[in-house]
């Protein structure tokens, strides 16, 4: 079984499409979502309809939930409230009833997938500490928990009797005694200086070897920055494709 | 405190500081560096840490430690010495220890077929024979340079732009002697003696610095790779 796991489109149709045209290429079995992706880019529509017709399961992001209405813009900075009230007025009910068909988590076997974190995922906490991932784990019921939301590649990883470990997002193979937390990056908008988009595949081949695999995939930047700004949408979230961040 | 610097493809994905007498780096989980790939064994290598030197081995491992782009069974680690792993490299740092010189089972391992790894593989085995060859150190010249193979035997080899000099060197604004290399205890080091900035190792600006083997100096314009002998 091999899986492509995409998060945080954010509206970005340019990165989006590349994703999935490489995506093509693993030749996977499934393609999940894990939210996110409306807010911030210029295309809302168009990546909810790929993404409704690629993607198996599509998960619930924080920004799905505020355009829903499920929750106020509370902790939201300006740049990120005037896309959400943009991108409110451009979604239809249609698109709408697509986004809040998202489920909020997901087991699959010993896989876990949410948005932020297991540890309450309607709250979208970040996982980027120690503190945060020792919180995550515990209420983590399966091994491997995939998921998106701070936009950075990261590991952490929990071994018996042993620190728990955070490293920057690579390729790697999990082992069974090992339990890990795999934030997957961003397609649209990745905020680990590295402007390409990002994407995980997951492997499991027939001997059940597991196999981590972060891609990142080159895309039309200038043309999503364009569009962007034609659609008069903050600079400061034009500006940050350049260098992802 | 010994510092290693865990890197995955040229990336940076963990910063180690450890008081240990010694670790273990391999795929399991009781490792004390654990590098979940295919590449590498269950056991692949230990470090032992004394007296602010370190020692590289490796725990005979299907596809090979490597330090400094050189495969190696036991290697004594100098400041930024770069161990290579499977797609991981370990960067050596001790502060103490700063510029002086410090001084497989088949378990299911897969064997590596990256064309870095092949390439490493390779070249290692070009420069052994050429140091074999020389019977002793050599310089390869890597870019602008007049020869392919140099090699350096005498107290004092000088470098830069003048025709009198052993090793020509291209390059705007450069000395005629720009640098020298000289025999320092059982090695050498490179000693910039003309315009600064002009003589590099590893990419980096420097005033003298101890020769490591596959360090690559630079002079102007000109790039020369250092492949230490007599190992």
């Amino acid at each position: 079984m091999k899986l492509a796991l995409i998060s945080d489109v954010h509206g970005n149709l340019e990165a989006l499409t590349a994703v999935l045209q490489d995506i093509d290429k693993q030749k996977v079995d499934k393609i999940h979502c894990l939210g996110d992706v409306i807010g911030y880019g210029s295309d809302p529509t168009a990546c909810l309809e790929l993404v409704s017709k690629n993607c198996d399961i599509k998960l619930m992001g924080n920004h799905e939930y505020v355009i829903l209405g499920l929750e106020p813009p509370d902790s939201y900075t300006h740049a990120a409230r005037v896309s959400a009230v943009w991108t409110q007025d451009h979604l239809t009910d249609k698109e709408l009833s697509l986004m809040a068909d998202f489920e909020i988590d997901r087991y699959i076997d010993d896989l876990y997938l949410v948005h932020a974190s297991p540890f309450e995922p309607d709250r979208w906490h970040y996982v980027l500490g120690p503190d945060e991932a020792t919180a995550a784990f515990e209420r983590l019921q399966g091994r491997l928990c995939f998921h998106g939301h701070s936009h950075i590649p990261l590991i952490f990883s929990e071994m018996p009797n042993q620190p728990l470990r955070r490293r920057v997002g690579h390729s790697f193979l999990p082992n069974s005694e090992t339990r890990h937390l795999i934030n997957i990056g961003s397609v649209g908008q990745p905020r680990d200086n590295d402007p390409r988009a990002c994407y995980v595949t997951f492997d499991i081949n027939e001997e059940g070897e597991e196999e981590v695999t972060y891609h990142r995939v080159e895309y039309d930047i200038e043309t999503a920055q364009s569009k962007m700004a034609q659609a008069r949408l903050p600079d400061i979230l034009i500006d940050r494709l350049t260098v992802g961040r | 405190m010994p510092e290693i610097i865990v890197k995955f493809e040229d990336k940076v994905i963990e910063r180690i500081v450890t008081e240990k007498k010694r670790i273990s780096i391999g795929r399991t989980n009781d490792n004390d560096i654990v590098l979940e790939n295919r590449a590498v064994s269950r056991k692949h290598a230990i470090i032992e840490f004394n007296n602010n030197a370190a020692v590289v081995m490796d725990n005979e491992s299907l596809n090979g430690t490597f330090v400094n782009n050189r495969k190696v069974s036991e290697e004594v680690l100098r400041e930024d010495d770069i161990i290579t792993i499977g797609k991981y490299s370990l960067v050596y740092h001790n502060e103490i220890s700063q510029g002086q010189n410090a001084g497989a089972n088949f378990d299911g391992t897969m064997v590596l077929r990256t064309k870095r790894q092949k390439k490493l593989l390779e070249n290692d085995k070009v420069e052994k024979e050429m140091v074999t060859r020389y019977g002793g150190s050599v310089l390869i010249g890597e870019e602008n340079a007049d020869f392919s193979e140099f090699r350096i035997d005498r107290d004092v080899t000088t470098l830069g732009k003048a025709k009198f000099v052993h090793v020509r060197a291209k390059g705007f604004l450069l000395s005629g002697i720009q640098a020298k290399i000289v025999k320092e205890n059982s090695g050498f080091a490179l000693v910039n003696l003309g315009k600064r900035g002009k003589t590099k190792v590893n990419g980096e600006e420097i005033d003298r610095c101890v020769l490591k083997n596959g360090d690559f100096i630079t002079i102007g314009k000109s790039t020369f790779k250092f492949v230490e002998g007599n190992r």
